[in-house]
């Protein structure tokens, strides 16, 4: 009867998910990616499941291209015969044992082993609610990543990005969804029959704190409003004047956003303080200036003008006022963002006649094409910095691509339902 | 082509009673008239494509029904005119050419007659380039038309605009067959 029961439960989320939930592929690997066996956990305790955290480990680090991921038939437990996976050219192991405390409290111990040094490299023992077994899988991806290869990984954070789906008779339902950084774990709350743009994770680490800004014509033209995901709060609508408000984008600090408004026709940059709702400008131009985004330190906005006659980048030095104009290959540069170091700038650089992902070196000024299709855009650095996630098209419709800023790996998150666009990667979550 | 069409006659008619009988039989005949009615540019939106039911909403509504008649006529007349309700721009392009002057003129005479209509320009964006920057792109092209509108007295106040950048386009094609139809400003009276 129990068991029956289950069944249906498991039916009804299925369905949930098969509406959702994008689709992962990866498309390139990087050609010297860190052979590793990730063994599903050993389980003790009542029932018979790991509860998908070494699966979930396992394809984090498949889809960030530096790693073959080996997946042993046999379940290896704690004896690791290192002899034996360095014939087969394996360079490290992953295993791992759940024990069952309580109904919903487990003991998870995760143990990454080198193969070479035949050493090992980290023990993690922790106790997990079972509404946590995502988090946690994700937070030992990040640990494995970096004992590795030396660098963060970027698996404990979110995705936001917005779905278009029509039906039979042509409407069309706009959808503002967020999701692990894995793209699973959906939720899509805000669902509207008007267009959604633009939605930006807001820097804070901690859920309670976290907010998504985004633009909604939802009211007849468009409005930038905040919403907070986890909280009960209702969304904020922003300030406007005559025309459009858009392009959000928020300030390192999560205290204050930028954003384009129109006020007698005229579209400049604002900051927008959430604390005591100030407005303040920041660029007084007769032309269009829009898609404002901070460098990571604060102290710089990079924007799009046209104020050339060109659609070109320029960064304001906040500090002294000055405005630089910071794009100079091509006839079309927008919607530039900053790496996390604060280096490099990703935007949409047009090519002949195709719309195409670009890296410029702020300082050399090297201008690196990244990808190579007709209408891509809305590029957005991984926390990491060693990813770009964009959106791109094939066969008329939008999905999502990631490629690695040296561009030898990418993948793809498309949807069988419809279309997806306008991705934003979240920073880190607190631990 | 369909077209609905007022039957104005009966309206004007008890209009011109100045009885109580006025607001009775104001109300509104619609019909449905099909060949002898000229045909409407296909610059005209395809209203079935259009279901934003929030746009709908008259953004000014205090007129009362019999002015909503003569004005819904008199819309009517200038549909049926050789009047464009849309103007086509180039690429990342806001001029207004002789061409479409000549149109906003029209559309600037009929404003003048009918002092009760207000106007709703909107303006879109190919779907070239991004997002953000096309919002902005196809309010300058609203903001356009409405710089020659606002030449004749009076009728700035009353013209509003709005962007909807890429967001809604006309044609779907995905070249330049596509791009000229949707790098545009509506005319949309209320």
């Amino acid at each position: 009867m129990k068991l029956v029961k289950l069944f249906v439960v498991l039916a009804v989320l299925n369905l949930g998910i098969a509406q959702a939930v994008l689709e992962v592929t990866v498309v390139k690997k990087d050609e010297n990616a860190f052979p590793i066996i990730v063994s599903a956990f050993e389980w003790v305790g009542k029932g018979a499941e790991d509860k998908d955290i070494a699966k979930i480990i396992q394809a984090n680090l498949e889809r960030s291209g530096r790693f073959n991921v080996v997946i042993p038939k046999a379940i290896i437990g704690k004896n690791i015969d290192t002899q034996h996976w360095k014939r087969q050219n394996i360079e490290a192991v992953v295993t791992g044992n759940i024990e069952q405390q309580s109904d919903k409290i487990y003991t998870l111990s995760v143990r990454l082993f080198d193969v070479y040094s035949n050493k090992q490299l980290f023990t993690k023992t922790t106790r997990v609610h079972v509404s946590g077994f995502r988090k946690v899988a994700h937070q030992l991806s990040d640990h494995i990543y970096e004992a590795l290869l030396g660098e963060s990984g970027s698996f404990n954070t979110l995705l936001t990005y917005v779905t278009v789906t029509t039906d039979a008779r042509g409407n069309k339902e706009y959808r503002l969804n967020i999701s692990d950084s894995d793209a699973m774990n959906v939720k899509s709350r805000i669902k509207l029959k008007t267009p959604i743009l633009s939605p930006v994770w807001s820097p804070d680490r901690s859920y309670e704190h976290k907010k998504i800004a985004y633009v909604s014509f939802e009211n007849g033209q468009s409005e930038v409003f905040v919403w907070h995901p986890y909280t009960r709060r209702k969304i904020e609508k922003l300030p406007r004047f005559d025309g459009i408000a858009s392009a959000p984008s928020w300030h390192p600090n999560g205290k204050s956003l930028v954003l384009t408004l129109s006020k007698n026709g005229n579209k400049d940059i604002y900051s927008y303080n959430l604390a005591d709702k100030k407005l303040t400008r920041l660029t007084h131009n007769s032309s269009i200036d829009t898609e404002a985004s901070y460098s990571p330190d604060g102290t710089q906005l990079v924007f799009t003008s046209n104020r050339s006659g060109q659609v070109q980048i320029y960064i304001k030095n906040l500090t002294t006022g000055k405005i630089n104009r910071a794009t100079f290959e091509g006839r079309y540069n927008a919607k530039a963002v900053f790496s996390p170091d604060g280096k490099s700038l990703a935007m949409v650089h047009r090519v002949d006649n195709d719309y195409r992902i670009a890296m410029l070196d702020i300082k050399t000024k090297d201008l690196s094409i990244m990808t190579n299709s007709q209408l891509d855009e809305s590029p957005y650095f991984s926390p990491n910095g060693d990813m770009i996630i964009y959106a791109t098209s094939r066969d008329n419709k939008n999905l999502l691509s990631v490629v690695s800023v040296e561009g030898n790996r990418s993948y793809e998150l498309s949807s069988q339902t419809g279309e997806v666009r306008e991705p934003n990667w979240s920073t880190y979550l607190e631990q | 082509m369909k077209n609905i069409v007022l039957l104005p006659f009966v309206i004007i008619l008890s209009a011109c009673t100045g009885t109580g009988d006025v607001l009775e039989s104001s109300t509104v005949v619609i019909e449905e008239k099909g060949v002898e009615s000229k045909a409407v540019d296909a610059i005209v939106r395809d209203e079935s494509n259009f279901n934003w039911s929030d746009l709908t909403k008259p953004f000014t509504q205090a007129n009362n029904t019999t002015q909503t008649s003569v004005k819904a006529q008199a819309l009517a007349e200038l549909k049926a005119s050789d009047t464009n309700f849309t103007l086509y721009f180039s690429y990342d392009g806001t001029d207004i050419g002789d061409k479409a002057t000549q149109e906003i003129i029209k559309h600037a005479n009929f404003m003048r007659d009918n002092p009760a209509v207000t106007l709703r320009l909107e303006g879109h964006a190919d779907e070239r380039g991004t997002r953000e920057y096309n919002l902005a792109l196809g309010e300058n092209r609203a903001l356009s038309v409405k710089e020659v509108l606002s030449l004749y007295e009076g009728l700035e106040d009353r013209i509003k605009v709005v962007s909807f950048g890429e967001e809604n386009p006309m044609a779907r094609a995905h070249d330049e067959s596509g791009w000229g139809k949707n790098r545009r400003v509506e005319f949309i009276y209320k």
